[in-house]
């Protein structure tokens, strides 16, 4: 063999140096307190490696042939995990280029299969792992990337929002860590509201557990959090697809004391989003009695109120239509026959 | 009809002269034109490009945003002309507020709304976009695209209808003339002229008119159905498209509009024999003329011939940014604003236009392209001249000799 040119390796040696350098990076790191340079080392070059096979290079294609057996290789030495598992161990570059990796992998088809998506789903740790990388500074907002190519599947989005990891976004999407706290919203709303049948089968069918926690966001500390998570609440309710369970939220007095709460907050452009979660409750046709109440209560310091509401919104006209109905509605509300 | 003469194509004639009333013979070697005028013109904070196009409704130019320098597409209408519209006003003011709510990647967004009371226009500003599926159809072999292309761009149309009906749009005319291109190859949905909201509250989808394009519309529409099912109307026209697309054809024609309402109602659908099997059941399925039958949106997403990767055989049907059609026209507005000078301004005889014509012309035949080519993606009907626009400057020899 020229001492110049070194064949290119198989996958299978590839992957099989990758792995041996992970399981070096791993037993070092369990013994001693410092990671193994030269582990490191190996596991980056691996990396390097089976990215330029996955992407090609400039003046190389990549082959469909090399894909296949490569993608082979990992689902059988269950490389997926183990790179996930080991993610905080692995260099700077080396955690984007396993980003790259898993997100090409994932991307793979083979006609209307597509088999890394198949594997994942009997490996759901997988997607488990992927979640618990939010509570790791260094890999989260690598994590995140990764499960958000996930969550463009159906079936790995329903493995997520049915498992009981899920709830914990309710945690991430408030870490102190604004840029992890922002990818982790993103990803939930991507789980949300991507597959719309899904989101709306999940969502009628764990309807009490998900707005519980739903309603710690909008009594957030954060500004942040509040504004997110109501824009976002706005966006389920008036999807038509989550239409049975927008009739069961507002048919709750507790949420809409909140949204007129949310209404008078400071900020302006979350009184504007409270606004648009609110219209609905008034313009329900059939509004429960314990809403007529409250609605009657307020009849007046609500007409008042709105009037003088955002009135420097002249151009949007849909906007003062809106705010008009709601005013006329409200105004016209007959008291109540007497409980019997 | 009444047509706006440009005003920079009056003839300076020279007034106090008497001979001028004659009819003259002028060599077209005498006449001198200049290039049109770019005058910078600002609106609300855009400046005015080239004109793209035009439709019923009003011109559509290219502008650019002076403070982001982003290219947008302004769409310019007169409520003169709209009163002669009907409903035309109304449909101005509808997309207005619908496209203001809608925002996804494969809908056209709204940027800006200007009224200019005192010149009666209505001003919206828009995602500028290269050219349109229907324009493409047009420039390409057989009217029809490649299946892995038709297949790009119907993914993306299903996905924009599915955000549309998830907000309670019904879109309702959905055809390749209204799907429009970026210079990405993103599709975006437009003219929301006739869409309609459907109530928040209302569980269902009733509609109950529909006046969108007689050749993409289903069944229960040309029968007259009192009420029917508003989404279905788009996924059968949606079909209609994908079926267009792909074969050229239209599924059901007619010479005038009572007989292909007539064969929209009870003739089969014929599919063309040159389609594969998977396509071929996403079709029937789309066009069933019951529209409980018909597949849904989320079964259509799915199907299949959609989630299939489509290998590339064919060659793609470009944008057709091969010449300066995608090129920004901004510049010359700019340049004559903050360089002007007279000095530059080129003249030529219309001699010399001649030639410069014939040379485009056997340019184009040779190349194979149509130089009447529509540019804009926002209008079917344009013609494009070597010079946009001309004025005599002065006639030099005109006197009787």
């Amino acid at each position: 063999m020229s001492l110049f040119r070194k064949s290119p390796k198989s996958p299978q040696e590839v992957s099989k140096a990758l792995k041996d350098a992970l399981t070096a990076l791993e037993r070092s790191d369990k013994k001693a307190e410092k990671v193994s340079g030269k582990a490191q080392e190996d596991t980056s070059k691996s990396l390097t490696q089976i990215k330029t096979m996955l992407y090609g290079t400039s003046d190389s294609e990549p082959q469909d042939i090399v894909l296949a057996q490569l993608a082979h290789e990992f689902y059988n030495s269950n490389m997926l995990l183990l790179l996930i598992h080991n993610l905080h161990r692995i260099d700077f570059e080396g955690k984007k280029d396993v980003a790259q990796i898993f997100n090409n992998i994932l991307r793979r088809q083979i006609g209307i299969r597509s088999p890394t998506v198949e594997y994942i789903c009997t490996k759901p740790e997988i997607l488990f792992t992927l979640m618990k990388g939010y509570e790791h500074q260094d890999i989260a907002l690598h994590c995140g990337t990764m499960l958000r190519e996930c969550a463009r599947y159906e079936a790995l989005t329903r493995i997520i929002l049915y498992s009981d990891d899920f709830y914990n976004f309710f945690k991430y999407v408030e870490v102190s860590t604004f840029d992890i706290a922002s990818d982790a919203f993103s990803t939930f709303k991507e789980l949300l509201t991507k597959h719309k049948m899904l989101c709306a089968e999940f969502l009628e069918q764990n309807y009490d557990r998900v707005f519980t926690q739903y309603e710690h966001l909008l009594n957030s500390e954060n500004y942040v959090t509040r504004r997110q998570s109501l824009k976002l609440l706005g966006e389920l309710l008036l999807d038509r697809h989550n239409f049975s369970v927008m009739k069961r939220y507002i048919s709750n007095p507790d949420n809409l004391k909140l949204m007129m709460i949310m209404l008078k907050e400071k900020s302006r452009n979350i009184q504007f989003e409270a606004f648009h979660v609110f219209k609905v409750f008034v313009a329900n046709p059939d509004k429960p009695r314990p809403i007529l109440e409250i609605l009657l209560r307020n009849q007046d310091k609500l007409v008042e109120f709105l009037t003088r509401f955002h009135t420097d919104r002249s151009e949007d006209e849909q906007f003062n239509d809106e705010k008009a109905y709601l005013i006329k509605q409200i105004k016209e509300l007959k008291p109540l026959p007497p409980d019997q | 009809m009444e047509r706006d003469l440009p005003s920079d194509r009056f003839m300076e004639l020279d007034a106090g002269d008497d001979d001028a009333l004659l009819i003259q013979r002028i060599d077209s070697n005498e006449i001198i034109y200049c290039p049109p005028k770019r005058k910078y013109k600002l609106v609300g904070k855009y400046v005015m490009g080239d004109k793209l196009g035009e439709g019923s409704y009003g011109k559509v130019k290219e502008c650019l945003d002076s403070t982001t320098l982003q290219r947008r597409a302004i769409k310019i209408m007169k409520r003169k002309t709209l009163r002669r519209i009907p409903n035309g006003d109304q449909n101005v003011q509808r997309e207005i507020r619908l496209l203001r709510r809608l925002r996804h990647h494969n809908v056209i967004s709204l940027y800006d709304v200007y009224h200019n009371e005192a010149k009666g226009k209505i001003y919206m500003v828009m995602e500028f976009c290269v050219t349109g599926l229907q324009e493409m159809l047009d420039r390409s072999k057989d009217k029809k695209l490649p299946i892995w292309q038709a297949n790009k761009y119907f993914v993306q149309l299903v996905e924009g209808l599915e955000y549309l009906h998830s907000r309670g749009v019904v879109h309702k005319d959905i055809k390749p003339g209204n799907l429009l291109l970026t210079s990405d190859n993103m599709l975006k949905i437009s003219d929301f002229g006739v869409a309609e909201q459907l109530d928040v509250l209302a569980g269902k989808d009733e509609i109950t008119t529909s006046q969108g394009s007689p050749l993409f519309q289903p069944p229960e529409v040309a029968g007259g159905a009192r009420v029917f099912s508003g989404f279905k109307v788009d996924v059968w026209s949606a079909g209609c498209t994908l079926y267009n697309l792909t074969s050229g054809k239209y599924p059901f024609e007619g010479e005038n509009m009572f007989r292909l309402f007539e064969n929209i109602c009870e003739k089969p659908l014929v599919m063309p024999e040159e389609l594969d099997p998977v396509l071929k059941t996403l079709l029937e399925g789309m066009l069933r003329k019951e529209p409980s039958e018909r597949l849904s949106l989320n079964l259509v997403k799915s199907h299949d011939w959609c989630c299939k990767k489509h290998p590339r055989t064919e060659e793609e049907v470009s944008l057709g940014g091969d010449d300066d059609r995608h090129s920004i026209s901004i510049v010359p507005y700019l340049r004559s604003n903050y360089y002007d000078s007279e000095s530059e301004e080129e003249l030529f005889t219309e001699h010399q236009l001649n030639e410069s014509r014939n040379q485009a012309e056997c340019k184009s035949e040779m190349s194979g392209t149509d130089l009447q080519e529509t540019r804009g993606a926002h209008t079917k009907r344009r013609r494009r001249k070597p010079t946009s626009c001309i004025s005599v400057k002065s006639i030099t020899s005109c006197k009787q000799s």
